[in-house]
């Protein structure tokens, strides 16, 4: 097996276990995030901060945040250092705020809000990118670049995983109450817009991180499709949870060791397992229902 | 006894171009009291500022002109205290969100909690009680998305009683509702008010919701028409908060007007005819 020879070999294994790592760190945030992102209907604002993301990718360099390709290939990944991460996050959190505060006023503009930001960034950022002549390759942002994290991206996964993590515990019930009954939330004290703008700004950051696995175009796929699987499986709150974070692990790893077998880009690879789940998942569902009519349930 | 709410001549505006340009008001010279231990419907038309009052008495909104007060406090005071409790129209709640009633009873009950808090054994306590009173035991264990639109207003109904309220504050709670889960509605709410003495507002554009659970009517169309027992809703005092929606409306009310009002004066009717299909009365 590639995997067991490329995580084992001591030359080799530097360039992958960061990935891994990062990988597992996401996991844990999908986990958490998604199954709100999917009941609050927020997988198209998501899709919208991703693609602002490749606008922030192409601020970083033009910033002259991002590292440049140089004869030696892990110098140019492009994903590493703290100020192109703040670079990234801050530009996907304002987009992420942008369609949050006019869908706000109007519910309505809220699609075509997201629509127009999702290709706007896409164009600054490919207009920054390729003036900003960093030799960057277009792929490596738009699919994910796992073989080229830097143990200190890693760590700083590891670092946002913890953070996401805690601010969903610390909200848990008003985040919650929100995700359930938006209408009825301000009359017990927790305010919608106070609950949106947190969990858009969860959403971002994590969207950046995604970003390093996945791509531009594939790391909403990570924050939506563990929860969507994991509520077609159960309507218990604890079991969502521990399902959506089974798939997310599950996911992402059984796409890694599938990247290294097949050589696919790690993010596609982890996408085409995340959806293989969620049609598995509906399947079992639909087998489940069709019980429940003709069985004795 | 001091009084439940007392609204003093409270005047409402949205600051929306319309009401700029010199359109009515939401809410015009409104002043009502509702007695402590008394079930108050108050009866209007969609877009009759029944909404807009609610979130006033709730503190949601500022108070423009006029003063409200909720058991001798500004309203947003007595509901940081956990005063008032509030039962929204059912339709609104994501049923796709994986909770169970009594999980949602529960949140009504620890929203406030700190994050390391857990729930104290009083509020267990309170979220059992308040299940018991809105006999939603039986369903309580399970998904708010397999639950009859009767058994998920209970649970909605617990989850507003799971603070220990004084005033339970009721948004349409019979949109979505079959007749007989009306009529049990109605019991349900004499339940409420005998078992924790509380004062109950009931907001709806349906006369029978109101009709079958209420000591006391009032009737909101921007301002306030008349407040009088069930009884007192005769045709003449609907059709003048009704208005156009007159027509409208009493194809499924007129039943109702006929029981409710032994005492109608044919003269009063504003061009229509309870015993004959609507339409076209505008």
């Amino acid at each position: 097996m590639k995997s067991i020879e490329y995580l084992s070999d001591p030359l080799l294994s530097p360039l992958f276990w960061p990935g891994v790592l990062a990988g597992l760190a996401m996991a844990l945030i999908a986990a958490g995030l998604s199954v709100f992102v999917v009941v609050k209907r927020l997988s198209f604002i998501g899709q919208g901060i991703s693609h602002a993301a490749f606008g922030g990718v192409g601020l970083a360099a033009i910033l002259g945040v991002t590292a440049r390709v140089t004869q030696a290939g892990l110098e140019a990944a492009p994903f590493h250092g703290i100020p192109q991460f703040l670079v990234i996050a801050g530009f996907c959190l304002a987009a992420g705020l942008l369609v949050g505060l006019i869908a706000d006023k109007d519910a309505t503009r809220e699609d075509a809000a997201i629509g127009i930001i999702l290709v706007a960034s896409m164009a600054v950022g490919g207009i920054l990118l390729r003036k900003a002549k960093t030799g960057l390759e277009w792929e490596s942002f738009l699919f994910g670049t796992l073989y080229q994290v830097p143990p200190a991206d890693a760590v700083m996964t590891w670092v946002l995983a913890g953070a996401v993590l805690l601010v969903l515990w610390a909200t848990r019930r008003s985040m919650t109450f929100w995700a359930f009954d938006e209408t009825a939330s301000p009359a017990f004290g927790v305010s919608p817009r106070a609950m949106k703008l947190i969990l858009l700004t969860l959403l971002s950051i994590s969207t950046v991180a995604a970003m390093k696995l996945a791509g531009v175009v594939l790391a909403t796929a990570i924050l939506v499709l563990p929860g969507a699987i994991a509520l077609q499986l159960s309507t218990r709150l604890y079991a969502v949870f521990a399902l959506s974070f089974a798939s997310a692990l599950l996911g992402v790893l059984v796409g890694i060791v599938l990247s290294f077998e097949l050589d696919w880009s790690p993010g596609p690879a982890i996408v085409v397992v995340l959806t293989s789940l969620f049609v598995m998942a509906k399947v079992v569902r639909a087998v489940r229902g069709r019980q429940g009519t003709h069985g004795t349930a | 006894m001091p009084d439940a709410i007392s609204y003093d001549n409270v005047s409402f505006a949205y600051a929306t171009r319309a009401t700029r340009a010199g359109a009515p008001k939401a809410l015009e010279r409104v002043s009502l009291t509702v007695r402590e231990g008394e079930r108050l419907g108050i009866l209007g038309p969609n877009g009759g500022g029944k909404s807009t009052l609610l979130k006033l008495t709730l503190g949601l909104l500022p108070e423009q002109t006029g003063s409200i007060q909720v058991f001798g406090m500004s309203p947003a005071t007595a509901r940081a205290k956990r005063l008032i409790g509030y039962v929204p129209q059912r339709v609104d709640a994501e049923l796709s969100f994986p909770l169970s009633g009594r999980q949602v009873v529960q949140l009504g009950a620890g929203v406030a909690n700190k994050p390391w808090q857990r729930l104290s054994l009083e509020q267990r306590e309170d979220v059992h009680q308040a299940l018991v009173t809105a006999g939603a035991q039986s369903f309580a264990e399970r998904h708010v998305g397999a639950m009859s639109g009767g058994q998920l207003q209970r649970i909605l109904i617990a989850r507003a009683l799971a603070c220990r309220p004084k005033l339970l504050l009721l948004d349409e709670p019979t949109v979505g509702i079959d007749p007989a889960g009306q009529q049990q509605f109605a019991e349900l709410l004499r339940t409420i008010v005998q078992e924790r003495s509380l004062t109950v507002v009931v907001v709806s554009h349906d006369l029978r919701a109101i009709a079958a659970g209420c000591d006391r009517v009032a009737c909101l169309s921007r301002t306030l028409h008349a407040h009088t027992a069930p009884e007192g809703l005769t045709p003449a005092v609907l059709a003048e908060v009704f208005k156009h929606d007159v027509a409208a409306i009493f194809g499924e009310l007129h039943v109702d007007a006929h029981k409710a009002s032994s005492c109608e004066d044919p003269s009063h009717h504003h061009g229509h005819h309870p015993g004959k299909p609507t339409g076209g009365a505008t």
